[in-house]
Order: structure tokens, then C-alpha cells, then sequence
């Protein structure tokens, strides 16, 4: 097989490994959002509970909690949801990310002083205005670092979609590789994670430097 | 406010991206149900028995000898790539009608209440000898006169795995031959005690010869089989008996010698015969 085949082969499987990176990028930084308010609640239960689901989502490795949601319903209750196989996969990537997601959050709101809740106070801003107008751009801007961490290590963990056999980009340079006794799709493998994480380092560095205003 | 607007931008792009990959991926595969679709499970990563081609197509003696069973029974063929570590977990899901892949058969899946076809290829290696040699364990083995047949998968055991065993026949090692029918001759003769062999030449051969005796310790054994969901007899039926016809016409046999398989191993052959 030539190196060009392997390529061709190989890419069709990309347009799954962006499938899976957008949809769990777009699902997962909102619901992060949500699981780090729920955490930070004054509602003992409330923060008990999403402490709880912080703890098992970080805990337990992706490959099982893919399983889980993949299988998991079809024993639990007797409901086959692993044909259309994206939707079980992006569920449980954007569940998985989101507790990541959730602590940045909560790394970022608690940083801010309390001062700032005070002052938005005094000149009138109720909780969700001091919120959204005063707090969350700061936070965004200093989390984004910690992001991007995550987003990196998101490209590359969308290969572990392999373990219900979503045919991804992973997966099928896998399977050339021992069908053709060939190490090629693996170093092609490393080349296409290596640009499409360049490209997106380039994108959040930018996105850094739009918002260090201010400085 | 530029910056919140380039934010909202990128979320924008993002949200865009997203939806149209999903509605691309979701929509694609919609398939008419309106002939029977067997879809065949396969490790393609298994080489000669179902892997990719140079072209990037699945093939392989499974994957043709499948093919040839569903135009025997008028199905469409769906080959369904699997994860190999979860084949048994991913059939109860549906994702696929069988597992048909160099599967080898194991109590366990029978036991677990898994459909499994009759076998249809014999990895095992026996060792086969006479009556009167005095030989009825492996150890017995030990400074005795061993042939095995040259270029098969019993000689490449005794070199590898099995060498310690080899190790103590007369000689240090085994004695190898051209094929099996001189193997048996010479055991038949006395010029060897006993002959490691595939499974069914085994057979074969005590047949033609008198007083040969397989002994029950074996160097290995692993029979191919296909694997259904359970409750599926019928489906298995189905594929057995359109495999029996393509054994009869020829096609086994034709496919297995394209694939490189070897001869001694097709267990459905003798039997047939």
C-alpha cells in the first residue's frame, strides 16, 4: 500500500476525529460552566452531589466511561444505542471533559477578589449582571491557558474512541498498519495529531493575545 | 466591544462546525431495510483471515468465504469492524450479526449461551504415533525419534513455544519432512515413534494406517468458529449449511490456497471427503 493510499484511507477517518473534537469542545465548555456553579453552591447537597461526579468523571479512565455509555444502557436497559455510535461517543467525551472543564472554572472564578463582587454591588449591578459582565470575562481570559491544555490533550484522546470501534482516524491507521505489516500509518498518525494540534495552539495563542486587553 | 465579538465569533464557527459534521455523520448511513443485511463482524487487523488491502478494502479467507455465503443466500454483506477486546459485548449491542474473524471457539462462549457454527479450521497440533512405541504423554517424548512436516505450523511450534519439549527428543530436536504422507509411511515403518501433526491430517492418517493412536495431550489447540448472538440458531443453520456447499464446490478450498492457508488445517475437507 502507498504512503499516499494510507493518506487517503486515514483521512476518511478524520472527518470522525473532528466530529468528535468539535461536538465534545461545543457541549463541554458550557456544561463545565454548569458543573462549576452547581460546585461552588451554597447548597451543601447540591455541591456534595457535582463534587461527587467531579470525582468519579476525573477518576475513572475515559476508555471505561466510554464503555459505559456505549453499552452500559443496553444491559442496564435493554436499550441498543451503539449504532449510531457518534452520539454515545460525544456523550461520554463531553461528560468526561466537562468535569475538567468545570474545575478550571472554578480555579478561575475563585481567583477573582472579593472586592470586585463588592464594588459591582455598590454601583448597582445585581448577582447575575456582577456575574456575566464583571467576572466571566476575567475568568475566561485567565483560564484560557488552562484551556488550551485541555483542548490539546482533547485532539489526541480522540483516538480512544478505538475502544467501541468508532472507526476514527486512530482506528483505521491501526488497522493498516497490521494489515500491512507497516509502521507508516503511525508515523502519518503522529504527523496529522501533531498539525491539527499546532493549528490549534496557533488559534488559542491568538485568541490570548485578542483578550489581554487592558494590560 | 471588539474582543467580545470575536469571542461570540469563534463560538459562533465553532457551533457551525459542529452541527454540520453531526448532520453529515447522522444523516449518511441511511440505509433501506428491504433486503436482509448480514452484517459480519471482523478483527480487521487479522491477517490472512480478514485484514486490508492495498486497495483499503476488507478482505481476507473469511471475509470471501462470507461474501460467497450471502450471495448464496441472498443477503447484502456488511462487514462491521470491531473492537476485538469487546466483539462479544458489541454482538449483544447489534452492532453486528456475527463474529466471524479467525475467532478461535471457546467453552466459555458456550457456556455464556453464544450461538457458535461447527469448526471450520484447525490450528491443533497433535502428536500422532503407534501402537507398541510405548508413548502415551508428551514426556514420553523424551529421546524418542520425532518427524514433523517441514514449513507448517507444527515445525514453527516446536522452534518456538514448544522448544524445551523438542529439546528432549533423540537428537535434540525433530526430525523434519517433506509432507505428511512420509511422515506417516515412516512412522508406519518404524523409522520414527511418533510425528507432530495438524489435527485433521491426524485423523486422516489413522485412518489409512492401522494401529495409529492421537494422543490425548495435545501441543496447542485452537479451532476457528463463528460466533451468534444467542437465540440465533436459525441465522447459524443458515451460514452453515450455505459453508457446506461452498465446501463441496470447491470455493473452501480454492480460497484458502489464495490466502496461503495451509491444506492440513481445513478440517471441513476430510470430512467432506
Amino acid at each position: 500500500m502507498t504512503v499516499w493510499m494510507m493518506m487517503s484511507k486515514m483521512s476518511e477517518g478524520l472527518g470522525r476525529t473532528c466530529a468528535i473534537f468539535f461536538l465534545t469542545l461545543l457541549f463541554s465548555l458550557p456544561l463545565g460552566l454548569l458543573v462549576a456553579l452547581l460546585r461552588m453552591s451554597k447548597n451543601k447537597v447540591v455541591s456534595a452531589i457535582t463534587k461527587a461526579y467531579i470525582s468519579i468523571m476525573r477518576g475513572t479512565p475515559l476508555m471505561l466511561q466510554l464503555l459505559a455509555v456505549t453499552y452500559g444502557p443496553y444491559y442496564l436497559f435493554g436499550i441498543r444505542v451503539a449504532q449510531q455510535k457518534l452520539i454515545p461517543v460525544v456523550i461520554a467525551f463531553s461528560l468526561n471533559y466537562a468535569a475538567y472543564f468545570a474545575e478550571i472554572y472554578r480555579g478561575g472564578i475563585e481567583s477573582m477578589s472579593k472586592g470586585q463582587y463588592e464594588a459591582a454591588q455598590v454601583l448597582g449591578y445585581s448577582r447575575s449582571q456582577c456575574f456575566n459582565r464583571i467576572i466571566l470575562p476575567q475568568v475566561i481570559k485567565r483560564i484560557i491557558p488552562a484551556v488550551t491544555n485541555e483542548v490539546v490533550t482533547l485532539v489526541k484522546d480522540t483516538s480512544i474512541a478505538f475502544t467501541v470501534a468508532y472507526q476514527e482516524m486512530f482506528t483505521i491507521g491501526k488497522q493498516i498498519a497490521n494489515s500491512q505489516t507497516s509502521f507508516m500509518p503511525f508515523v502519518i498518525a503522529g504527523v496529522f495529531y501533531f498539525v491539527f494540534n499546532f493549528i490549534v495552539s496557533w488559534g488559542m495563542g491568538r485568541l490570548e493575545k485578542r483578550l489581554s486587553y487592558y494590560r | 466591544m471588539k474582543n467580545k465579538k470575536l469571542l461570540y465569533g469563534i463560538i459562533a464557527v465553532l457551533a457551525v462546525a459542529a452541527i454540520v459534521i453531526a448532520v453529515v455523520l447522522l444523516t449518511r448511513p441511511a440505509a433501506k431495510k428491504e433486503e436482509t443485511v448480514f452484517k459480519m463482524g471482523i478483527d480487521a487487523e487479522y491477517p490472512p483471515f480478514s485484514y486490508m488491502d492495498e486497495k483499503g478494502s476488507y478482505v481476507g479467507f473469511d471475509v470471501d468465504m462470507c461474501k460467497a455465503v450471502c450471495d448464496l443466500n441472498g443477503w447484502k454483506m456488511e462487514i462491521v469492524p470491531i473492537n476485538w477486546d469487546t466483539k462479544l459485548i458489541s454482538l449483544d449491542n447489534k452492532e453486528h450479526d456475527c463474529v466471524w474473524s479467525g475467532m478461535t471457539i471457546l467453552d466459555s462462549m458456550k457456556t455464556a449461551g453464544y450461538v457458535l457454527s461447527y469448526a471450520y479450521f484447525d490450528n491443533t497440533q497433535v502428536v500422532l504415533t503407534k501402537e507398541g512405541n510405548g508413548i502415551s504423554t508428551l514426556a514420553d517424548l523424551a529421546g524418542k525419534k520425532v518427524a514433523v512436516q517441514l514449513g507448517t505450523s507444527g515445525q514453527a511450534l516446536l522452534e518456538g513455544d514448544q522448544k524445551e519439549l523438542s529439546a528432549t527428543f533423540n537428537g535434540g530436536a525433530a526430525v523434519t519432512m517433506e509432507n505428511f504422507n512420509i511422515c506417516g509411511t515412516e512412522l508406519d515403518a518404524g523409522g520414527v515413534d511418533a510425528v507432530v501433526i495438524d489435527l485433521p491430517v491426524a485423523k486422516s492418517l489413522s485412518e489409512k494406517f492401522k494401529g495409529f493412536q492421537i494422543l490425548e495431550e495435545n501441543l496447542g489447540s485452537e479451532q476457528y468458529g463463528i460466533c451468534f448472538r444467542k437465540g440465533d440458531d436459525d441465522l447459524c443453520k443458515k451460514v452453515e449449511e450455505a459453508y457446506t456447499k461452498l465446501v463441496k464446490d470447491g470455493t473452501y478450498k480454492k480460497l484458502a490456497e489464495k490466502y496461503g492457508l495451509s491444506e492440513n488445517s481445513l478440517c471441513l475437507l476430510t470430512a467432506a471427503n
